[in-house]
Parts: C-alpha cells; structure tokens; sequence
C-alpha cells in the first residue's frame, strides 16, 4: 500500500514536470487555456522575452546564490565546531540571523547605489537569505553527532581533517541537503522580487502582470515558480531521505515520517 | 612493554587518577576493575592520549607516547568500547578496513585481512561484509568493533568495557572467544570492566581501582587469595569467592589415581564446572579424560574442595 502511495507520487511529480516542460517550450499552445484570464484582448503569454529563458535565468540566479551561501554557510560552521572556531560560535550564529532579519526588499533597496541595477542586488540579497537555515543545519548536524563515533575517529587515528571529511561531514549530510534545500525554496520565491531593480527572472512576468492587471501573466508567473519550487524541494528530500535512510537513521533522526513528506524546518 | 609512571589526571580539583604506577608485560591480558567513577576509563584513555595526563607519563616499548603524534600511536594501538562506536555510513567491510586504510595498505592486503578477521570473529563474509551497522545484531556489532580494533594487528589493545552491553550467554561465549584469540595473536590487551567475574575470566593479571587510586594489582589468584584491603575484598564479594578461586583451575590439576563411575570430565574444564558437575549428577568423584579421551585418573569432591580453600 505504501509503495503504490510513493508510485502516485513519483507519477504525479513526472507529469508535472513534463506539463512545466510543455509550457516553457510551447507556451502559445496553453494560451487558450490562460485567456479566460485577460481582458480588452490583451495577450494571454507573457511576450516581452521567452518564459524558458526567463526561468532559466531564475534558476541561474537561485542556484548560484544558494551555492554561494552553502560554501559560505558550511564553511562557517565547518569552523565554529573545530576547537579553534569555539569562540566564534556566538558571534557568527548572529551575523547570520542578521542576514536573516534583514527584509529582502531593504537588502535590494540597499544594494543598489552600491551594486547598481540588474541581477547583482538580486544575487546579494539571495545570498544573505540562504546562509541562516543552511549554517544552522550544519551547526546541528556537526554538533550532535553521536559522540562515540566521533571520538572512535579520533581513537582510529583519524587527524582531524580525516574525521571530518570521512566521518563527520558524511554524517551530517541529510541535514546539511535540509538546509540547502529550504534554502533554494525561498531563494525560488524571493527572487521573483529581484525584477523590481530589474534582473531577470520569472518575478518581471508578475510584474508585468500586476502593472497592466494582466491576470494570466500572474498566474503563469507564479504557477511556473511554484512548480519548481515544489519539484526542486522533492528532489532535495529525497536525497537526504536516502541518504539517511541506508545508515539506519531514517527512524531516530527523522522522527516518524513515513512518507519523506513532513516538514522538519 | 607498557609502562604507567606517577601518571595522574586531574578535573577540577578531583584527581580522578591519582598517582598510579603500573608494568604490564607484553602478550598478557591485564583487566581494570572498580566501581564506576574510580577512573578505569580515563587511566585507559591516556594511553592512546585521547585524554592527555596531567602529571606521568606512559612509555610503550620504553617509548613515552608525550613525544608521537597523537594520530600515529593510535593508528599502532587497538580501541574498542561498549556501544563499539561503529561508523553509521560504513560497510561491515569498510568498518573493519579503517585502521588499515588509515595506514595505506594496498587494497588486496585489505581486503585480504578483512575476510580473515571476518572468518575469525565468525562473522559469514559472503552474508556480512556488505551490511551496515544497523543491520546487524548487538553481539554481532560487537564482534565488528572487536575486529576493527585489531585490523592492523596492533601489539596493543585497549578495550574499555567491551562486552557490556551483551546477554550474559553471549557475553561469557565472548570473553572465551576472545581469550582464544589472544593466546593465539600474542596481543597484549588493556581491559576495562566492573564485572570481578569477568576480570577473573579473562585477566593474567588484575588492577583494581577505587577513587582515582590503584588499590591492587596482582595476578588473579593473588587478588582473590590475599585482598589488599577491604574495598578489595568486598568487591571479590565474600560468598563468591572460593568459587571465582576455582574458576582459575583447571581438573587436570586435581587429578587423582583411581577410576570412578559416570560420564568423564575433561582435563581441561575448571574445577568450577568440575565441581558443577559433581554436585548436580550427586556423585563424589567422576573419571577425568584427556583431550585425546585417554583416562587420566579421577577427581573427587573432596580434592576439589581443598583446592577451593584460602591458601596458606
Ligand atoms: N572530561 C571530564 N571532565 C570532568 N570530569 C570527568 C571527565 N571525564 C571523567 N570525569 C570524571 O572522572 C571520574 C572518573 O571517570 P571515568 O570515566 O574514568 O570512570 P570509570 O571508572 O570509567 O567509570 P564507569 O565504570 O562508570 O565507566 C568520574 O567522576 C567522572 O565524572
Ligand atoms: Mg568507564
């Protein structure tokens, strides 16, 4: 029964990328669909660029942001749970919570006399916004390892460089891809605000659409954001979900989630 | 081979060793037993340096491990503790590989060790080398954690309360299991427990602690003949003693001319299981074979019983 649960999903996941994919590449196809939305004949599609590139320069500016932060973010924590970086624990726990705080429109507002127009303030602001839940995923994963094991590491004669790469690092990885993840998925979402300082992305369809009260440009818009964002999502659970799963841990760490499905933020 | 001199640790303001002294020789098994607390674990662990003294030292081979990188001595020294601390991500395989690997040995070398470590340790390669840890039964995780400790044949092996977490029937098969490996390597172990029976079954020799403070260190029959003080004799535990005594001989020692009636003892069961024995088939003597089956006398309540009192 469970498998045929998990078969549902994988099909409804593969239909509604093949739907996305149709879409993005023959989206005048849909336009039918879309027009019921418009008004005083406006156009049903978004026409000012094609919506495949438009998405893809999202994604561009996500995924480059988000790795960004996850070298910045695993570095740090990396860091802070090494003896040296002890005292540094506090201080770097507070500057990315400030990242955190800091509204994304003030960070574009910001950024802008600085950076000037375009994907840079986009970038910056994605950036700042990513660090937090990956940091504090892998502060949590690196920091409550089971100590037996991390200290057998050592009494191998692991150095400290060989514990953390062939011990710690791997078994903290279902948190560390958790972190990535919720990361990209609001990375996926703010982003559509970089096109009010004008970089590219699938934001400039919403606008255009609340400019001209152009319902179809909106929905296109956000549908195609959503989509991905959920997709992308999946894809990183259930990575961590395997991951964990072939060491046993599936059932301690991730408290009863028998679907892969729950939301541990 | 390895030497504690004065070695102390202090926390706080406890010295939670304080000041112990030892020589263990090469190819013996020495067992640390005292109550919980009285610092077996930490003395342990200072000798790969997992803890660092605060005064002494240790010498190995005449070697005071102060002055060789941490990560080197440990690589030279075997570990295995209670919760054997196996790597969740690893392969039995690759588990029992670590040490090896960590010195570079080419991959057949490896592979080869980890089948004749796995067939030791009587773990089916074919059905077990792939599995991971959780896969695999507390007794079986056990024997892994054994095993990876003694990969790189390591002249020394630290193991601190390693049967602790097994069934008494698995844990007594254990102990014997792990004797015989070490008669047969010649390794000479360090090991840590809070069970006298388990020091007596397993020890040449036998350190008890109390309070940070080595109270006696002694062979086993000395420990139980002639208790340093009375923490030492009330850990023994008075009632159990004369039989914890007879667990250190053998039948053959008790072997008397004659010939006796019933099922035969064999020469090499202790006089535990001798006097067992006895007093459940309610016989007063019982014929005595040789491993061969060959009859070598018999042996009786009576000479048991005199090998069961305090010696003189
Ligand atoms: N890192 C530490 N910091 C402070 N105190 C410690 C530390 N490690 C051990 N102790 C203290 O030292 C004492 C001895 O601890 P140790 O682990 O050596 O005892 P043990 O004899 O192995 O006990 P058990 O049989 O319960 O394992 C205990 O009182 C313990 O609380
Ligand atoms: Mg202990």
């Amino acid at each position: 029964m469970k498998r045929d649960k998990i078969r549902t999903g994988t099909v409804l996941r593969l239909l509604a990328f093949a739907v996305l994919l149709a879409f993005l590449l023959a989206p005048d196809r849909f336009a039918g669909l879309l027009t019921p939305l418009t008004n005083n004949g406006a156009p049903a599609i978004y026409n000012q660029g094609t919506l495949l590139d438009l998405t893809l320069s999202h994604l561009f500016t996500v995924g480059l942001s988000t790795v960004a932060a996850a070298i910045v973010a695993i570095g740090l924590a990396i860091f802070v749970t090494r003896p040296a970086g002890a005292e540094f624990l506090a201080l770097s726990r507070a500057i990315v919570n400030i990242g955190q705080t800091f509204p994304p429109v003030a960070v574009l507002a910001l950024s802008v006399p600085i950076m000037g127009f375009g994907e840079g303030p986009t970038r910056m602001a994605l950036f700042l916004y990513g660090l937090l839940p990956i940091f504090e995923n892998t502060l949590v994963g690196l920091s409550t390892l089971p100590p037996a094991v991390v200290e057998t590491a050592s009494a191998m004669g692991m150095t400290g460089r060989q514990r953390l790469l062939k011990v710690e690092l791997p078994l903290a990885m279902p948190l560390i891809v958790e972190g990535i993840r919720l990361s990209t998925v609001i990375g996926l979402a703010t982003a559509t605000i970089g096109s009010t300082v004008a970089a590219k992305g699938l934001g400039e369809v919403i606008v255009a659409g609340l400019l001209s009260n152009n319902l179809a440009f909106i929905v296109q818009g956000g549908v195609i954001t959503g989509v991905l964002a959920v997709l992308i999502s999946d894809g990183f659970e259930a990575l961590a979900h395997r991951m964990a799963k072939r060491r046993g841990a599936s059932s301690e760490a991730r408290q009863s989630d028998p679907d892969g499905q729950g939301s541990s933020a | 081979m390895i030497e504690l001199s004065h070695l102390t640790k202090v926390y706080g303001d406890t010295a939670v060793v304080n000041d112990v002294n030892m020589e263990i020789e090469a190819g013996t098994i020495t067992v640390i037993v005292g109550t919980s607390g009285s610092g077996k674990s930490t003395l342990l662990r200072m000798v790969n340096r997992l803890v660092e003294p605060t005064e002494g030292r240790v010498f190995l081979e005449g070697n005071d491990v102060s002055t060789m990188p941490p990560h080197e001595l440990r690589r030279s020294i075997g570990y295995a503790i209670q919760n054997h601390g196996l790597f969740p991500h690893w392969t039995v395989a690759r588990n029992i590989a670590t040490v090896p690997m960590l010195l570079g040995w080419d991959r057949r070398k490896v592979d080869a060790r980890v089948e004749e470590l796995m067939e030791l340790f009587q773990l089916d390669h074919a059905q077990f080398a792939n599995r991971y840890p959780h896969e695999l039964s507390g007794g079986q995780q056990q024997r892994v954690g054994v095993a990876r400790a003694m990969a790189a044949k390591p002249a020394l092996l630290l193991m601190d309360e390693p049967f602790g977490a097994l069934d008494p029937i698995i844990r007594s098969k254990a102990q014997t299991d792990l004797k015989a490996i070490q008669r047969r390597t010649g390794t000479t172990i360090l090991l840590v427990t809070h069970d006298m029976a388990e020091a007596v079954h397993l020890g040449d020799r036998i350190a008890v602690m109390d309070g940070g403070l080595l109270k006696q260190y002694a062979p086993a029959a000395d420990i139980l003949a002639r208790p340093a003080d009375a923490f030492v004799d009330d850990l023994i535990g008075s009632a159990d003693r004369p039989f914890r005594y007879l667990t250190l001989g053998r039948v053959r020692a008790a072997v008397e001319p004659g010939v006796a009636e019933g099922a035969p003892l064999a020469a090499d069961a202790s006089l535990y299981e001798g006097l067992g024995e006895l007093l459940w088939s309610g016989r007063d003597a019982a014929p005595v074979i040789d491993d061969a089956g060959a009859p070598l006398g018999r042996v009786s309540l009576v000479g048991i019983a005199e090998r069961a009192a305090r010696p003189k």
